[in-house]
């Protein structure tokens, strides 16, 4: 029988998942608005700072990605 | 403005354009699908880093988003957030679309959803609603070349025969290297745009300052203006629910010409490399951005936000920064429209086209190249010379008629019960 979701199937796999998730709901509300603030950090608003703190941490996260997908062998 | 100097390097930029995708073809035969439509999957790592950030990279990021800054604050950094989404979405999703492809010899999206859901009808139905958003999305780019041209030549070159100029330019190369094409002059495109963005912006905060950080506008953003710095923006229409529905529509907006990209690499690795960097690329969006708040104080009587760039340029930048600004903003537009008319070219052949008249492989090559020509010039640019709306609503528009096909997508990668009348229920 088909299975209803393609989900992850290692350890690995879910970690990978569950980090792709909490970087999206790092960028969208509730928790933009924890730092939807009038201050500026290093010259620049907290807003745009936390953009792009998600975009380096989507390279980092995509890098840890490389290597557990080449370790496995998923290609 | 009296210079010609603006306008000759911003001629010189096309000439060079059209020279890089001409030279693309290299020899090779363009009358194969494969071949024209995603360049043989060939592409390797940086040529598929720079074919997708300068695709991405639209006259958005030169134009509407200072716009946006300008009038609006904050808000208008969702796009970067999405961009850098948009760059998982290649990376998880990337590879799979080349394995299916690379294995069953697809070239367009539609064929993947057609061969998915052993529906021709789909694929076809899919071809055309995605065909909608991608008019729309080359009509919002043509606009920006035009109105770059008209600006450069000092109105010497009025909108209507500026996009006739560069829909012409875009069609010389792309009839002859197709996808090949693309991906050499987004490559340059990409470098310019990176280059360009960079000098004016940090020229600009030089000249409002007197220094070169960021911090010289924001401080002074955040004593008279502080409702710039955060949502819901100046005017008070940019809430957390705009925000949030702007960056889940526009990540899902899985449009024909990524996936044409995606099926140029060389492997399904070369995907995941090039994805993986992408965000980076993204860069290029901030110090733009910066211009659009120098211009709250700098340029307080704007009639048309669009214009912040362009109008801060010329009133303090010097001749050749300005002419490189509009090469740079040409540039963006142009890597931008090129991906959309090729894949609606290629996907109305080979998935409507093709099946409806029972064309073979050899004649719907030659028809997908023929048919650029009727889609520019008799659908783009009568659009585009009518000059519809306000630019990021267009967008908008695109990206949200692109996400009815959201649900066949599902199906393929996440859902293996989703069905053909599912996807057909959820594309009406």
């Amino acid at each position: 029988m088909r299975r209803f979701l393609v989900l992850p199937t290692s350890r690995a796999g879910w970690g990978l998942f569950i980090a792709f998730v909490a970087l999206v709901l790092a960028g969208i509300w509730p928790v933009i608005g924890w730092v939807n603030r009038a201050t500026l950090v290093m010259g620049l608003p907290l807003l745009v700072v936390w953009s792009y703190v998600i975009m380096f941490a989507c390279v980092a996260v995509m890098l840890v990605g490389n290597r557990i997908v080449e370790r496995d062998d998923h290609e | 403005m009296s210079s010609a100097w603006p306008l000759v390097i911003t001629l010189l930029y096309v000439a060079t354009a059209m020279l890089i995708g001409l030279r693309a073809r290299a020899g090779r035969s363009m009358n194969s699908l494969e071949e024209w439509g995603v360049a043989g999957r060939s592409m390797g790592p940086v040529t598929l880093y720079l074919l997708i950030a300068a695709g991405s990279v639209s006259a958005y990021t030169f134009m509407g988003a200072p716009g946006w800054a300008y009038s609006k604050g904050v808000a208008v950094f969702y796009v970067a957030i999405y961009l850098a989404y948009l760059a998982l979405v290649a990376w998880y999703f990337g590879p799979k679309v080349w394995q299916f492809g690379e294995q069953f010899g697809h070239v367009t999206q539609a064929s993947a959803i057609a061969d998915r859901y052993q529906s021709p009808a789909l694929g076809a139905l899919s071809a055309l609603v995605m065909a909608v958003g991608s008019v729309a999305y080359a009509v919002l780019q043509t606009i920006g070349s035009a109105y770059i041209l008209f600006v450069m030549s000092g109105g010497q070159i009025p909108v209507w025969l500026g996009v006739l100029l560069v829909l012409a330019c875009i069609a010389v190369y792309l009839y002859a290297s197709g996808q090949r094409a693309i991906g050499r002059t987004n490559a340059f495109q990409g470098v310019l745009m990176l280059v360009v963005a960079w000098a004016v912006g940090l020229w600009a905060i030089h000249s409002a300052t007197g220094g070169l950080s960021f911090a010289g506008v924001f401080e002074r953003i955040a004593a008279e203006h502080p409702e710039f710095l955060t949502l819901p923006g100046a005017g008070g229409d940019m809430s957390f629910s705009f925000w949030t529905t702007s960056i889940i529509v526009s990540m899902f907006s899985f449009m024909p010409p990524v996936w044409t990209q995606w099926m140029s690499a060389s492997s399904a690795r070369t995907i995941r490399r090039s994805a993986t960097w992408l965000p980076t690329y993204y860069v290029v969006i901030l110090p733009m951005v910066v211009v659009g708040f120098i211009g709250i104080f700098s340029l307080p009587e704007l009639a048309r936000a669009d214009t912040v760039v362009l109008e801060y340029a010329m009133q303090h930048l010097p001749v050749v920064l300005v002419g490189l600004l509009g090469a740079g903003t040409l540039a963006a537009s142009m890597s931008s429209s090129e991906p959309f008319i090729h894949s609606v070219s290629l996907s109305v052949s080979k998935d409507v086209l093709q099946p409806l008249l029972k064309l073979s492989e050899g004649t719907t090559a030659k028809l997908a190249r023929l048919l650029i020509l009727p889609i520019m010039f008799l659908v783009i640019a009568p659009l585009a010379i009518a000059e519809p709306g306000s630019l990021v609503m267009i967008l908008l528009v695109g990206l949200g008629f692109a996400s009815q096909v959201l649900p066949a997508f599902i199906g393929m990668f996440l859902w293996p019960r989703a069905s053909r009348l599912g996807v057909m229920a959820g594309i009406f």
